[in-house]
């Protein structure tokens, strides 16, 4: 399995002045510039919000600005997609707006990640989801959920690549049943793993009870 | 201290993987070794409470596994034969700190100790990389640093050199030697299962010899043997 965490939504260590701002700052700037590509949606307002963001990993996080792009490329086909839907639908103009707009929110949200080690993460969205103690959630638990998740994407995009190219390999790959049924079960087995090493350093578990695992029977070794 | 009374372990559909079983592990190193399927795995995993008995109980230190599982688990690390079953984050700083979370340190004193574990262990140097940037021993180390970083008071290790090449299992071997705590593993290595204080052959699901490393050697040469004897007779 190939190593996809450093393309694909998660920190690099790195200087420049986004690796110094409170992640608080980055994550209020990084939901302003969905909040205006969103208020006032036209293609020069993506436009501004595209070079913005650019420009501030280029300068911020020392990414040279075909890195920055780069951390497009796994977006591309959904964009695309998006892009030809809403060209034929809505017109050129605003396709221009929803997909500049979107790509710019992508970046500025890769700005906090990119910057951002994942254990600060955490620390941020444990603390943003104190207020639901109250009823009964346990925020520790919430972030660990998210960083387990944010550590899946780029995983996942992995194993369908390592999954495209096996398929290729034996001249298999205009078979979506042959690239779909493995990465679904590696998907599970992914997910068992995970599950399975989290409950073997107790991590996740109930600080409150201590109620027995419910674990499968393994194969016998 | 570990005991098991009575514990064995059957599958949904009424396959046996581990036939009951009572003992008592209080020696400093203890090492299980049996064929492929033999059981191993399935003990190991009783001892954290990754897997509760189907019948009887596992305790660790006067805690059972199957109502006090938590507190098992705290006290008991487990390392895995693959690190990447075992590694969670794309960093092994990121792993570390992780297993730290667990005592609700403020981030800075987590960051101080995170540094700390991977200096002992001599994988500081590596903390930034991706996981996948390492080699099969720097990630099995990583593996160990980040499961003894909460100070287990027991270590289980299933296959910890299996997949390591010997430089490697040499430095992994070196590592567990040099540690405080109890270890219990699983090994085909029979020079790693040498060097321990008592030895469990399991062979089908159940503990067939029990005592120094030297005698459960030789009997467990002679199930192989005997084994590969059937199979080459066809029986």
């Amino acid at each position: 399995m190939r190593g996809y965490g450093s393309t694909l939504g998660l920190y690099q260590s790195g200087s420049g002045v986004l690796y110094r701002v409170p992640l608080w700052l980055k994550a209020v700037v990084s939901l302003a510039c969905a909040v205006v590509v969103i208020a006032w949606r036209s293609p020069a307002t993506s436009a501004l919000a595209l070079v913005l963001t650019l420009g501030a990993l280029t300068v911020g996080a020392h990414r040279s600005p075909a890195r920055v792009l780069q951390m497009l490329l796994p977006a591309l086909p959904v964009l695309g997609i998006l892009a030809v839907y809403q060209g034929v639908t809505q017109g050129w103009q605003q396709a221009a707006a929803v997909v500049g707009g979107i790509a710019a929110c992508l970046l500025a949200a890769r700005a906090v990640t990119l910057t951002t080690p994942l254990q600060d993460l955490l620390d941020g969205v444990a603390h943003l989801a104190r207020p639901f103690r109250r009823v009964g959630a346990d925020p520790e638990r919430f972030a660990l959920a998210l960083s387990i998740m944010l550590r899946s994407i780029p995983y996942l995009a992995g194993l369908f690549v390592d999954v495209r190219d096996a398929a290729r390999a034996r001249g298999l790959e205009r078979s979506p049943r042959i690239v779909v049924t493995p990465l679904v079960v590696g998907a599970v087995a992914y997910a068992h793993r995970t599950g399975e090493a989290l409950a073997a350093r107790g991590l996740g578990d109930d600080d409150a009870t201590d109620d027995p695992p419910v674990r499968r029977a393994p194969d016998g070794d | 201290m570990i005991e098991f009374r009575g514990a064995g372990v059957r599958t949904d559909d009424g396959r046996t993987l581990l036939h009951p079983l009572t003992l008592t592990l209080a020696e400093h190193r203890v090492s299980v070794i049996g064929a492929n399927g033999s059981g191993k795995s399935t003990l190991l995993r009783l001892v954290n409470g990754l897997l509760v008995p189907s019948e009887g109980s596992v305790a660790v230190h006067g805690r059972d596994t199957r109502s006090e599982g938590h507190a098992v688990r705290r006290s008991v690390g487990f390392v895995f034969t693959d690190p990447l079953s075992q590694l969670v984050m794309p960093t092994g700083r990121e792993d570390v700190e992780l297993s730290l979370r667990s005592r609700k340190l403020p981030a800075a004193e987590r960051r101080r100790q995170g540094e700390a574990v991977l200096r002992r262990f001599g994988v500081d140097h590596l903390a930034d990389r991706s996981i996948y940037d390492l080699s099969g021993g720097e990630r099995q180390i990583l593996a160990l640093a980040v499961v003894l970083a909460v100070e287990p008071r027991i270590l289980v290790a299933d296959e910890p050199t299996t997949l390591l090449d010997l430089r490697n299992d040499a430095r992994v071997r070196a590592l567990i030697a040099g540690l405080d705590q109890q270890v219990v593993f699983t090994t085909h290595n029979l020079d790693f299962a040498l060097e321990s204080d008592r030895t469990l052959v399991v062979d089908d699901g159940r503990v067939v010899f029990d005592g120094p490393p030297t005698e459960a050697v030789v009997r467990y040469r002679g199930i192989a043997a005997a084994a590969s004897a059937s199979g080459a007779d066809g029986t």
